[in-house]
């Protein structure tokens, strides 16, 4: 591990109601690295990461124990500005959500929000991200045109470069490529495995093959119970977890 | 499996034609509904109506005037039910985004405020009129545009915020979730994300509120007042179209009679320009509306 573990999650638990989907769950994810959560559909991946930038406070009915500490922060504390949180992360979601407007301003709507003001500033940074999401080049003629116009891969690309343009430590996705064709989800995959000189990525998967590539390191969480986590080599090569081995060859999915 | 669907295959097959006949026959009747009324107004208004009719305010003797127009109603009903429809968007879109995005869908304030507006959308007009009305003394107001913009107002209200509220919560939570993710407030979401992806379910809301208050009769009667001039002011009393036509249809002359046709004939093209140039508007703003 390089330095310290940006996040530090904390005996964490939620609860739906009376439905527990996280079980004491203690992780520190390793910086710049890509860090891949699998289990099987159900088992709270997505309640886990969506816990990490607080967008569980917008789920109904959800109740949080425990503490995830962002750089040492504790982000559930009642004095922590939940806006600063999320700005240290860059969210890619399952299904691509561009916000009803053009390709430019669903770039430039994070850097506006967060007080970039002067026009110059704001045009260099989308075009500097939309490079780094290796969208540019697709979209440089028609950044005027309405973003719901773009391919669902171009999409994802671009909510990838609407992330980070709040220039965020953290990547988080959220299963990013499911929505995806197989070259979209390629290209995807890509950009992440460059990103990760820069940032930290956490990324849920229910794919094997997809954590495969991408994996530095891996958890695997069933049934809301953290069962294994580790470098993702030495878990694929040696699970030490029956459970996970049954779900690394394909015994329980 | 094909004996099973070969043998019913004659009955949902007859089921299928009537369901088609049925249909068919809802829309004919519609359609001539429609066409009735729009001809019989036509057809009964072509006597009376006259350039004078828009331009002029009522002269001429009798009651309500045989010759001039209806000028001083049609820019009444203009002014009140643009005011009127002003002063319930101004309600309507806080609270629809209040409920959307500041309070879960199972909250009890949000379950509680929409039945109280579905009951306020089923008031009849006349009761809005007659609260206005006790309201108005109240306050010491007289019969005026003022009393009758807030009487419609409230009238239009629960039908604006309802529709709008609809509308919202058609918007996947994913976008705002999106938009919460890269750090904006609520406020941020409301205003940049949620208002621009409902807005053309905004402007239908605002149109069926302004059709329903620029019609309406019974909520102006006792507070808005009827005039033969056109109003200068809040708080001069004001004539409008659908008390024109009841007051004119309720006279024994028939010369006032067909004048009420024609005040009917101009209060349908009013809605009528009014919603097309709503749905040119509209257009405009579906352009960036994420499907």
């Amino acid at each position: 591990m390089n330095g310290p573990s940006p996040i530090s999650i904390r005996n964490l638990s939620v609860f739906y109601g009376d439905l527990q989907v996280l079980k004491d769950v203690n992780l520190d994810i390793p910086a710049k690295k890509i860090t891949v959560i699998i289990g099987p559909s159900g088992c709270g991946k997505t309640t886990l990461l969506k816990s990490l930038n607080r967008l569980l406070d917008t789920a109904e009915g959800a109740r949080i124990s425990g503490q995830v500490l962002l750089d040492g922060e504790d982000i559930y504390a009642p004095r922590t500005e939940v806006t600063r949180i999320r700005k240290k992360m860059g969210l890619l979601s399952q299904r691509p959500q561009v916000l009803p407007m053009s390709i430019h301003d669903n770039v430039a709507y994070g850097p506006r929000i967060h007080g970039l003001r002067s026009k110059k500033d704001v045009d260099r940074r989308v075009e500097h991200y939309l490079k780094v999401a290796g969208l540019w080049e697709e979209v440089k003629d028609r950044l005027h045109e309405p973003a719901s116009g773009l391919s669902v891969g171009q999409q994802q690309r671009l909510c990838l470069a609407r992330g980070l343009a709040v220039e965020p430590e953290i990547i988080l996705g959220d299963e990013p490529t499911s929505a995806l064709d197989p070259p979209s989800s390629q290209n995807v995959e890509r950009r992440l495995m460059e990103l990760k000189q820069d940032y930290t990525v956490v990324v849920v998967t229910h794919i094997l093959r997809q954590a495969r590539r991408i994996a530095d390191y891996l958890a695997f969480l069933y049934l809301g119970e953290l069962i294994e986590h580790g470098p993702a080599a030495e878990v694929f090569a040696n699970p030490k977890h029956p459970r996970t081995r049954a779900y690394l060859t394909g015994e329980i999915s | 499996m094909n004996g099973i669907a070969d043998r019913n295959i004659g009955g949902r097959k007859r089921a299928d034609l009537f369901f088609r006949v049925l249909a068919t026959a809802s829309a004919a009747v519609v359609l001539l509904a429609l066409v009735l009324i729009l001809g019989t107004i036509l057809w009964k208004s072509v006597p009376a109506l006259s350039l004078s009719m828009l331009t002029q305010t009522p002269k001429g003797g009798f009651y309500l005037g045989k010759e001039g127009g209806i000028l001083n109603a049609i820019l009444g009903s203009l002014y009140l039910a643009i005011g009127a429809t002003v002063l319930a968007f101004l309600l309507s879109l806080p609270l629809a985004l209040y409920l959307n995005l500041y309070k879960s869908r199972t909250s009890r304030t949000a379950v509680w405020t929409r039945f109280f507006l579905d009951v306020l959308w089923g008031v009849p007009s006349i009761v809005y009129g007659a609260f206005g009305f006790i309201v108005m003394l109240a306050l010491g107001l007289r019969a005026s545009l003022l009393a009758g913009m807030l009487t419609v107002a409230l009238l239009e209200f629960p039908i604006m915020c309802r529709a709008v509220d609809e509308v919202m919560r058609l918007v996947p939570r994913e976008l705002t979730e999106a938009s919460a993710a890269l750090g904006a407030t609520r406020f941020e979401t409301a205003a940049k994300v949620m208002v621009r992806q409902a807005a053309p379910g905004i402007l239908t809301g605002v149109l069926l509120a302004f059709g329903r208050g620029i019609g309406d009769a019974a909520s102006v009667l006792f507070t808005a007042g009827f005039t033969d001039r056109v109003p200068v002011s809040l708080s001069d009393p004001a004539a409008t179209l659908p008390l024109a036509i009841f007051f004119q249809l309720g006279t024994p002359f028939p010369e006032v009679q067909q004048r009420a046709y024609a005040s009917a004939a101009v209060l349908t093209l009013v809605i009528l320009i009014i919603s097309l140039a709503g749905r040119a508007l509209g257009r405009k703003v579906t352009r960036h509306v994420v499907k």
